[in-house]
């Protein structure tokens, strides 16, 4: 066991520390909540070893760290936000003691309190868009096509068919975002999902991130429901609620 | 890396999670990276992680992820239907090659 430091999961108001006592942090040490003033930052002691600088460095490369370090954050941070306002932060931010987390809020105070207010009440959901696998264009080459102009006709129409199908799948999805938008108090893009780390095939049109206010969620789903009922061109795949980490953000004081 | 792989999501009926009521499972793997990593309140540590590193981190990700071997073992055979990747060019080559065909079929009955 090197030295310790502490590790920042989310900064929130009125929380009940209580409810943190079963929830695991990223390493053994249980949370901690340190205050400032009325805010609260959720803390663990970690193993400087681990989460020091070159501990980070080596540990990052490594997607067994990375995905249960980002997995048990996000535990904390849903745990947090099921209960009370919470701004998460992001993943690895690490203190050597308290007193440097307590400075940090701090001289942070006005921007966290600021963003905490903005999404108190409000909920994030994730929505996105796909475009639906078209099946295989039939081209009639085998059997049907007889010259050497038919066949060209044949794949022409077919990359026709193909763009069209995207047009449709990309107004379906500017569709779906401008509805959503229209119930969400705040609509943030995120980068389409790279296939491999999704593990879905079909292309992603759209990555949506929406700060839905709590009593306004039931609309939201129903919205979600009906352009799924209506909009076959485009998969829809609505997850939520997150805590609202696209939309808690703060500039650096 | 996860013990067993997550068999890929299949697009199939769109899904939809009711309102009050958690995702059922765990949330997947990229959407918890993509809020973790790239989201989420940004105040400085005493640690500094540069974000380059974390750029550099999910091109890493991406990469680790992206070899074959494991993705074949997560069944991924995404590809397979890249435009920017072998697919697409697989699908050129075999269309030249069927007009190549042709017209040499084509110029060998005008003689």
């Amino acid at each position: 066991m090197g030295d310790q430091g502490y590790y920042l999961y989310a900064v929130c108001r009125g929380l009940d520390p209580a409810v943190l006592a079963r929830v695991e942090g990223v390493g053994p040490a249980p949370l901690e909540v340190v205050e400032v003033l009325d805010l609260q930052g959720v803390v663990s002691a970690v193993d400087l070893e681990e989460y020091g600088e070159a501990g980070l460095r080596s540990n990052l490369e490594r997607l067994d760290w990375v995905e249960r370090t980002a997995r048990r954050h996000d535990a904390v941070v849903q745990a947090c936000a099921q209960h009370a306002p919470t701004a998460p932060m992001r993943m690895a931010t690490i203190y050597l003691d308290d007193r440097s987390v307590r400075d940090r809020l701090e001289l942070a105070y006005d921007p966290l309190a600021a963003a905490l207010s903005r999404v108190e009440g409000r909920q994030e959901w994730s929505v996105k868009v796909y475009a639906t696998p078209s099946g295989p264009v039939r081209e009639d080459s085998e059997a049907v096509v007889t010259s050497g102009a038919a066949y060209l006709r044949a794949k022409k129409a077919a990359a026709e068919s193909r763009r069209t199908a995207e047009a449709r799948a990309m107004r379906a999805a500017r569709q779906v975002d401008g509805e959503l938008s229209a119930i969400a108090v705040a609509t943030r893009h995120l980068r389409a999902q790279d296939p491999q780390l999704s593990g879905v095939s079909s292309t992603m049109l759209l990555n949506g991130a929406y700060l839905v206010d709590a009593e306004d969620a039931p609309a939201f789903a129903e919205q979600v429901a009906a352009l799924v009922a209506s909009l076959t061109d485009i998969h829809i795949a609505c997850g939520g609620p997150w805590p609202p980490y696209s939309f808690a953000t703060v500039e650096e004081p | 890396m996860t013990e067993s792989p997550r068999a890929p999501e299949r697009p199939g009926p769109s899904s939809v999670t009711g309102p009050y009521e958690r995702s059922s499972g765990p949330q997947s793997l990229a959407d918890v990276l993509d809020r973790v990593l790239d989201k989420g309140i940004v105040i400085a540590g005493d640690i500094q992680v540069n974000l380059l590193d974390i750029e550099l981190l999910t091109i890493k990700i991406r990469l680790l992820v992206a070899s074959v071997d494991r993705a074949e073992e997560m069944g991924i055979n995404w590809w397979k239907n890249d435009p920017m990747l072998s697919g697409k060019r697989d699908e050129l080559e075999q269309e030249n090659k069927e007009l190549r065909e042709r017209l040499e079929a084509l110029e060998a009955r005008h003689g």
